[in-house]
Parts: C-alpha cells; sequence; structure tokens
C-alpha cells in the first residue's frame, strides 16, 4: 500500500502550527507529490483531524495562496496551482529580499560561500530532479 | 407477562449487554487501555493484563449479582417486569463502577506527554455521504407523512382518541382530542428520524484516528469503518422512520375506527429492528474493532496520534474536552461508536437541543390528560 501523504504537526517543534502546515504542504508540492489540481481537504476537515483551530488551517492555506502554491475557491475546496510562468516584479523583489536574509543568516551561523553555494546547488538538484 | 417469558427476556438481556461489555478489551485500540493511551508496548505488558484481568473479573460478578437480584424480584413479583428492569438498571450502575477502578489504574501506567497530531492530506470521498443523506431524507418524508396524515384527519378524528397501544397492538390509554394528543407521535417521527439521519451525516464525516508511520493502514482502516459505521446507523434510521410513521398512521386510523390498532408489521418491524441493531453492532465490533482497530492490524507498532492518544484531552477517559477541535464526534476511547466533543459548543448545543426535544416530548405525553379506559 502507499503510503499517503500526512501533514505532522510536532507540539515540541518551535514554529506555529500554521508555519508547520503550510511548510509541509509546500515542499509536498515541491517535491511532485501534491501535483497541480489537487483538491486538498476542506478547511474543517483538516483542522478536526489535526485537532486543531479552524483559523490555523485558514491561516495556512491562506498564506500558501499568498505564496501563489493553492488557489482558495469558494465551494470546490483548496487547490493546488501550477507554477507560475514569470515571476511578477513585485513577486521576484520579496523573494530575493528572502533570499538575501536567508544568505545573511547562512553566513552568520559559519557557513562559507562556498558551503552556501554547495547547499543551494544540492538544493536546487534536488527541486529539479522532484 | 407470562413468567417463563420473563425470565427469559431477563436471562436474554444479560447475556447481550454482558457480552457486548465483557468483548470490549477484545475489540479496544491497541495502545488504549479502559480510556487511557499507556501506548503500544504498555498496553501488551503485565500490567496491563493484570488489569485487563480486573475488569472481566468485576463486569463477570456484576453480571451474576444483577442476574441473581432480577431472578429474586421475578420470583416475588410474578408477573410484572420489575426484575428485568432492575437487574439491568443494577448492571448500569454496577458498570460505571468497574471501569472506573480499571481506568485509574490504567492511569499509572498511561504514556507521558503530548503526542503529535497527524492528518492524511486525502479529501473525504463525497460517496461517504450517499446512504446517511438517504437516511436524512427517509426521516424527514416520514415526519412529513405522519404530520400530513394526521392534519389531514384532524376535523375526522373522535373526542377520545388512542394516545398508547398494549402489548397486543390495542390501544389502552385514550386522551382527549387536541393538537398535542394528535401531532406527538408525526413529530416524534419527525424530530427523531431527522436527528438521527443527521447524526449518520456526522458520523460519516467524523475525526481520523491515525497511527503514524503505518504506510496509511490506519487511514484506510478508519474510512472504511466510518463508511460502514455511518451505513449501519442510516440503516437503524430507515428502520426507525418506517416504523413511527406506520405507528403515528396507524394511530389515526385507530381513532377513526379504521382500523383495530397497531398493524402486526410493527413487532415485525421491532423484531427486525432490535435484531439488525445488535447483530449488526456486534458484528461491525468483531469485523472491524473499535474504530477500525482489527483492520489496522497490520500497522504494526506505529503509535497512535492525536486526540486519542492525547491524555490530557479526556476526562476519566470518557469526555473528549477539546475547545481548538471543531469535530462534533470523535471515536470513543473506551467502548464502541462515537462521543461527542465536550470542548466545542456546536457539540454541547447539539446535545441540549436534542435532550430539551427529547424531555419535552416525554413531559408532554406525560401530561397529556388521559384515561386508562375505553372509549
Amino acid at each position: 500500500m502507499d503510503a499517503p501523504l500526512v501533514i505532522l504537526l510536532d507540539p515540541d517543534r518551535g514554529d506555529a502550527a500554521y508555519e508547520q502546515i503550510a511548510a509541509q504542504i509546500r515542499t509536498a508540492i515541491a517535491t511532485g507529490a501534491l501535483q497541480a489540481g489537487t483538491i486538498l481537504p476542506g478547511v474543517r476537515g483538516l483542522a478536526a483531524d489535526l485537532g486543531v483551530n479552524l483559523n490555523t488551517v485558514a491561516r495556512a492555506y491562506r498564506l500558501l495562496e499568498e505564496q501563489g502554491f493553492v488557489r482558495i475557491r469558494d465551494r470546490s475546496g483548496v487547490e493546488v496551482v501550477t507554477p507560475a510562468r514569470q515571476p511578477s516584479r513585485e513577486t521576484r523583489a520579496d523573494l530575493e529580499q528572502q533570499l538575501w536574509e536567508l544568505l545573511v543568516r547562512m553566513r552568520q551561523a559559519g557557513l562559507s560561500s562556498a558551503d552556501v553555494r554547495r547547499v543551494l546547488q544540492a538544493q536546487l538538484g534536488r527541486l529539479e530532479r522532484a | 407477562m407470562n413468567p417463563v417469558t420473563a425470565q427469559l427476556l431477563l436471562v436474554g438481556g444479560l447475556v447481550a449487554y454482558g457480552a457486548v461489555l465483557l468483548i470490549l478489551p477484545r475489540i479496544a485500540r491497541r495502545g488504549l487501555l479502559f480510556g487511557v493511551y499507556v501506548a503500544e508496548e504498555g498496553a501488551r505488558g503485565g500490567e496491563a493484563v493484570r488489569i485487563t484481568r480486573g475488569w472481566y473479573v468485576g463486569m463477570v460478578a456484576a453480571l451474576i449479582a444483577s442476574a441473581a437480584v432480577g431472578e429474586w424480584l421475578t420470583l416475588r413479583h410474578p408477573g410484572e417486569p420489575l426484575g428485568g428492569s432492575a437487574s439491568l438498571a443494577l448492571l448500569g450502575a454496577l458498570t460505571p463502577l468497574v471501569y472506573l477502578r480499571a481506568h485509574l489504574q490504567a492511569r499509572a501506567i498511561a504514556a507521558p506527554g503530548a503526542p503529535a497530531a497527524v492528518a492524511a492530506l486525502v479529501p473525504d470521498a463525497r460517496r461517504s455521504l450517499l446512504f446517511p443523506l438517504i437516511a436524512v431524507g427517509a426521516g424527514i418524508l416520514g415526519g412529513l407523512v405522519s404530520i400530513v396524515y394526521a392534519w389531514v384527519h384532524y376535523g375526522d378524528l373522535p373526542a377520545m382518541i388512542p394516545t398508547h397501544f398494549g402489548a397486543e397492538r390495542q390501544p389502552d390509554v385514550w386522551s382527549p382530542r387536541s393538537f398535542w394528543s394528535v401531532m406527538l407521535l408525526p413529530l416524534t417521527a419527525l424530530v427523531l428520524g431527522t436527528a438521527l439521519g443527521v447524526m449518520a451525516c456526522l458520523i460519516a464525516r467524523a475525526k481520523r484516528a491515525i497511527r503514524f508511520p503505518d504506510r496509511g493502514i490506519s487511514v484506510q482502516a478508519q474510512l472504511r469503518f466510518r463508511q460502514a459505521m455511518a451505513n449501519f446507523v442510516s440503516g437503524v434510521v430507515v428502520l426507525v422512520t418506517l416504523m413511527l410513521t406506520l405507528m403515528s398512521v396507524y394511530s389515526v386510523r385507530t381513532a377513526m375506527g379504521l382500523a383495530p390498532g397497531l398493524p402486526p408489521a410493527i413487532p415485525f418491524l421491532l423484531a427486525i429492528m432490535l435484531t439488525y441493531a445488535l447483530g449488526g453492532t456486534l458484528f461491525l465490533a468483531l469485523r472491524y474493532g473499535q474504530g477500525g482497530a482489527r483492520l489496522e492490524r497490520a500497522a504494526g507498532a506505529a503509535p497512535l496520534t492525536n486526540g486519542l492518544a492525547d491524555n490530557a484531552r479526556w476526562v476519566l477517559g470518557m469526555f473528549y474536552v477539546n475547545r481548538d477541535d471543531p469535530s462534533l464526534f470523535v471515536e470513543k476511547r473506551f467502548g464502541f461508536g462515537y462521543t461527542l466533543n465536550f470542548g466545542n459548543p456546536r457539540a454541547i448545543a447539539l446535545l441540549a437541543t436534542l435532550l430539551i426535544i427529547v424531555f419535552a416530548m416525554i413531559l408532554i405525553g406525560v401530561f397529556l390528560p388521559h384515561a386508562r379506559v375505553p372509549r
């Protein structure tokens, strides 16, 4: 039997529940485990299964919509969307800013420029293989 | 009632009730012990075996005591149903005590900490609601047929109408014709049929309890169990609705002198319903186990997650209280079937509404002016 895709909320992790949910769905989409057009569980169903507040799941879905991973429809639920062909100028600027902040943190954590390049190459390869 | 029949009913009722109670530990989810999550290895340990043995001994003693009291009362008051009622009431009072003892013992070996929460990203299949929706439709239709039939014939009814029928299907209590004496049974048919149908729908969408990592076995087990349970409850709803509709229509027909009493189909339907309810419950319990526990054996020692594994969310192992959880219905931790999320205001409102309606119907029935004399 194929293992179904699951979301796991770890109460011992520091990040908020909605961030854990959004991060796992982002990863599933990026790795191809969730294909474009897939309908995700409704807010109430997912919140009930996880035993969390409706707002937690709704917030995670809203975040994913803002980031361009899903489209929230009124009746048919939340749908995974195909990646954009071209980023808008604002999105590009926003992502570059986030990458800059990540690079700063990596440098602060002790990674050299060569280390950062290696990490970036490895993660890019993982994304392209998906 | 025939004393032999009374004895047989007493013994049969006790055996059925006792059998259901005695098999509960055998169908329980791995890791759960008398309403406490003790983890998978804890449930197989020596202490768990000792606690479970205590439950069996306690329940057998409770069954013997109840049967003895019932027999004694039946012999002292032959022809009265006192013995059967008293023995079932005593068993009903002793069972929580035996459970509480086992529950408190199990708490000593409870699994520590808050478990992870896991949800499958699998949307519910739409077809899971097919039978429950049919049940809701049947409940509404049966109720409306009863109401319309009574309403249409209201003017033709005599001053005194039958409001209760005896074991021989003949009316034995009569009341003056009024809105409530005529409409109580049709309204009960509508409310009860619809409420039970809605309950079947809610069960079909109840919270899932998942093991992780288990290659998806528990998710599939849960889906199959919920579907089977919702379909089973839907069947009960259709039978109850059919019976109440027939009773409602025939009480009006009896009042108008078109029928001598309730039709012979009523005891037949009642027997079918009881057999279906008891047989179906035993079948589901033995086939699927608690929440599909028997289907998820292949999941190995994968731990239970979510609310079922979270001891902090359960009061006495019986009452689930989680204010954040939007679930209305949650699988029982001990026993078979579903319970309410008492932390959800909507669940409390649902329970309160049902209780108010049921008590109102009972009170109206009790306080209706009536006479135990024929017309």
